[in-house]
């Protein structure tokens, strides 16, 4: 299986961290696309479906959970890693009930995040087989 | 509007009765006492109180009892002190009717002729004093008055009585007692006269025998008396018949004011001389112009037997000894009670402050990780970015145009970062005020033009009350502006789409000028009203408010010697009311 094959989409309204994101994760052999809020997350997924989707929590319009939900709802199989900068663990609880897949914090370490996309990716695999 | 003064008035009154009774059961809110003093105090207080209450009903009983058990030997004495004089009365009395007795048996034993003769008046006067020592002397009167035969010490044979009252009252009666005189003696002494009628020739002749008068001084020393009494008699004229002690002597006027008695015996109090009053006792003597007096100044009834009175004092401490104990046990048990109570009460609050603020740390601590860690985010991801790329390629040149702009973007987050941290320094230290000579009309109204478009774009209702020729006030415009956009902003987020701000500027009072910031938007809970001003609390939706608005512009008013308050009430609306002092003092 090629790496390539890995398509992320990362929202985050902070842009110059979504496209700094984006870049690092092209740098590693991913496909990666970006949205700056929820709903043109959501938008962007109907164009194209990523496998794994690194999303954040606080943003404006469309709260990350709400992304969350609507993304389950629509796709199941899509993997989310919640990435944020303020998460508390009631955050992380009700992220993994919603069935994101993991939950990290800002900043957060490029290869542990790539570790977990890759294992996310894995896990989506899995599931559609 | 007078009624309205009316009840003003009666506002005022009954505070005064209310106050004398705070000072009196609070009086540590006037004179200061504080804490562990505040408890003595009101121990003190209540034992007093209680003290007084238990014991004045005490003394009330003691003290009646007293007076009243006085009053009974008062009573008690009285009665003794007339047994006493009745008894002496009738002994004085049946003396004098023996010795009238004795004269009658004489005068009826012997005739007329018998008794004229010299040697046999002498036989019986020798035979008579012999009996009877207190005989001064004994004496035949004819019709006449004229004294015929006399057996005595003085030669007072042939004496005529016959002017002499006793003799003009004997004529009627059949015998008499004479007042007490002095005689050629010099010793008081009185005399019994009896008559004894010669019925066939139609004539009478008399018996006269004169007594020393200390014969009737012994009867009335008799009756017991102490050293200020005295016991004397006198006659119905007042004048004295006996020596006495303290009211002159023999055939002196008794000086003392009564009226005599008629018949009975009677006591009487009279004199009131330091406080004390004498006790007279009047006994008139049956058949004789004589009255028996007793004066009794001794008081001897006041003073009460030692046995009641040290018994008396002693229920009386024992019972002051244990109401003060009881009351002191209660007390202490009481005030201890109080003063547990009030402990755990601060504690529970120094327990409630301390977890408000804990939590108050707690969600400054959240609001500043989350306000750094999305610019450390950046950083983090650009420099990772540089790194990446050092990685991938040794050619620098030909990245030299990109690393620069991840490098400024870097520098973009550092700034975010210092902003947060700056603000965060706001709360604590005082940061630098510029003086401005400013028209609040005129910063607010450049706050508004601000939001005028948004303002517009909601269709939010803006009303202006800003009332002129307001005086200009010494400040920090910037500052104050960067307040009133907090507090309109909110406003703004507040209200509903339509909804209505209104604005207004008056003058307070002569030091503040005072903005209020009214909506009618959905108003914030009770509970939730007292957090609005700490740090990063804030009820907005995730994403819109950062919760820093208002605590900053706290401390802003604060700074700028002014105060800021909050009126809301549920579904109806929020007020705003800052305060900005006309002279600003920079604490």
């Amino acid at each position: 299986m090629k790496q390539k094959d890995i398509k992320v989409l990362v929202v985050d309204d902070e842009v110059a961290f979504a496209n700094t994101l984006a870049q690092r994760l092209k740098m590693r052999d991913m496909e990666v696309g970006t949205a700056y809020d929820g709903e043109q997350a959501l938008s962007k997924l109907r164009e194209k479906t990523p496998d794994v989707i690194i999303l954040d929590l606080k943003m404006p319009g469309m709260h990350g959970m709400d992304v969350l939900k609507e993304i389950k709802r629509g796709y199941p199989h899509i993997q989310v890693i919640l990435l944020t900068g303020h998460g508390t663990d009631r955050d992380e609880e009700e992220a993994r009930r919603l069935g994101g897949f993991d939950f990290l914090n800002k900043p957060a370490d490029i290869d542990y995040l790539e570790c977990k996309i890759r294992k996310a990716f894995q896990e989506k695999l899995e599931r559609t087989m | 509007m007078s009624e309205h003064n009316e009840q003003e008035e009666e506002k005022n009154k009954k505070p005064k009765i209310y106050n004398f009774l705070r000072v009196l059961f609070h009086p540590h809110d006037f004179l200061g006492i504080l804490s562990e003093d505040r408890y003595k105090s009101l121990k003190i207080r209540i034992v007093l109180i209680e003290a007084m209450l238990s014991l004045l009903p005490l003394f009330i009983v003691v003290t009646i009892s007293y007076f009243w058990f006085q009053q009974i030997l008062k009573d008690d004495f009285k009665n003794q002190l007339k047994w006493e004089l009745e008894n002496t009365k009738q002994s004085i009395e049946f003396f004098l009717e023996e010795r009238v007795s004795i004269l009658r048996f004489i005068t009826s034993s012997y005739t007329h002729e018998q008794l004229s003769d010299q040697r046999t008046l002498s036989d019986i006067f020798t035979k008579f004093k012999r009996e009877f020592p207190g005989l001064v002397d004994i004496g035949v009167i004819d019709a006449d008055g004229i004294q015929r035969t006399y057996s005595g010490p003085y030669r007072l044979a042939g004496a005529d009585y016959s002017d002499q009252t006793w003799f003009n009252e004997i004529v009627i009666r059949s015998s008499n007692l004479s007042d007490v005189f002095m005689g050629f003696r010099k010793i008081p002494h009185f005399a019994i006269a009896v008559k004894r009628e010669v019925p066939d020739k139609g004539t009478f002749w008399i018996l006269r025998a004169t007594i020393d008068m200390k014969t009737l001084q012994k009867y009335a020393s008799a009756i017991n008396i102490r050293e200020n009494d005295d016991v004397f008699i006198i006659n119905r004229e007042g004048v004295l018949q006996t020596p006495s002690r303290f009211h002159g002597n023999v055939l002196e006027q008794y000086k003392e004011i009564f009226s005599f008695p008629e018949d009975n015996l009677s006591i009487k109090e009279a004199g009131q001389s330091e406080g004390t009053c004498d006790i007279c006792g009047y006994a008139p003597i049956k058949n004789t112009p004589w009255i028996l007096v007793a004066v009794i100044r001794s008081s001897p009834y006041a003073k009460i037997p030692n046995i009641f009175r040290n018994e008396l004092f002693f229920i009386t401490i024992i019972s002051v000894f244990f109401s003060i104990a009881v009351t002191i046990a209660l007390v202490q048990t009481v005030v201890n009670r109080i003063k547990k109570a009030d402990q755990a009460r601060e504690a529970a609050i120094a327990e409630t402050e301390h977890a408000g603020k804990m939590a108050s740390i707690g969600r400054l601590a959240a609001g500043v990780a989350h306000e750094i860690n999305n610019p450390l985010a950046i950083i983090n991801e650009k420099a990772g970015l540089m790194k990446d790329i050092l990685e991938g390629s040794r050619d620098m040149q030909q990245n030299r145009e990109k690393f620069l702009s991840l490098i400024s973007g870097i520098f973009d987050s550092i700034n975010r970062c210092r902003t947060v941290t700056h603000r965060l320094l706001g709360f604590s230290r005082r940061m630098d005020i510029s003086h401005d000579t400013i028209d609040i009309n005129d910063a607010l109204k450049e706050v508004i033009e601000f939001l005028e478009k948004e303002i517009i774009y909601r269709n939010i209702r803006l009303d202006l009350d800003l009332k002129k020729d307001l005086p200009r006030v010494v400040t920090d415009k910037g500052q104050l502006q960067q307040v009133f956009l907090n507090i309109i902003n909110n406003a703004i987020d507040a209200v509903e789409e339509g909804g209505l701000i209104q604005i207004s500027s008056y003058s307070k009072d002569e030091h503040f000028v005072r903005v209020s910031i009214k909506d009618n938007g959905r108003g914030i809970p009770r509970d939730k009203l007292k957090h609005i001003f700490e740090p990063f609390y804030t009820t907005k939706e995730k994403g819109k408010g950062t919760g820093l608005g208002l605590s900053i512009s706290y401390g802003i008013v604060q700074r700028l010697g002014g105060s800021i308050h909050v009126e809301s009430e549920v579904n109806k609306g929020t007020t705003f009311f800052v305060d900005i002092p006309i002279l600003s003092e920079t604490v």
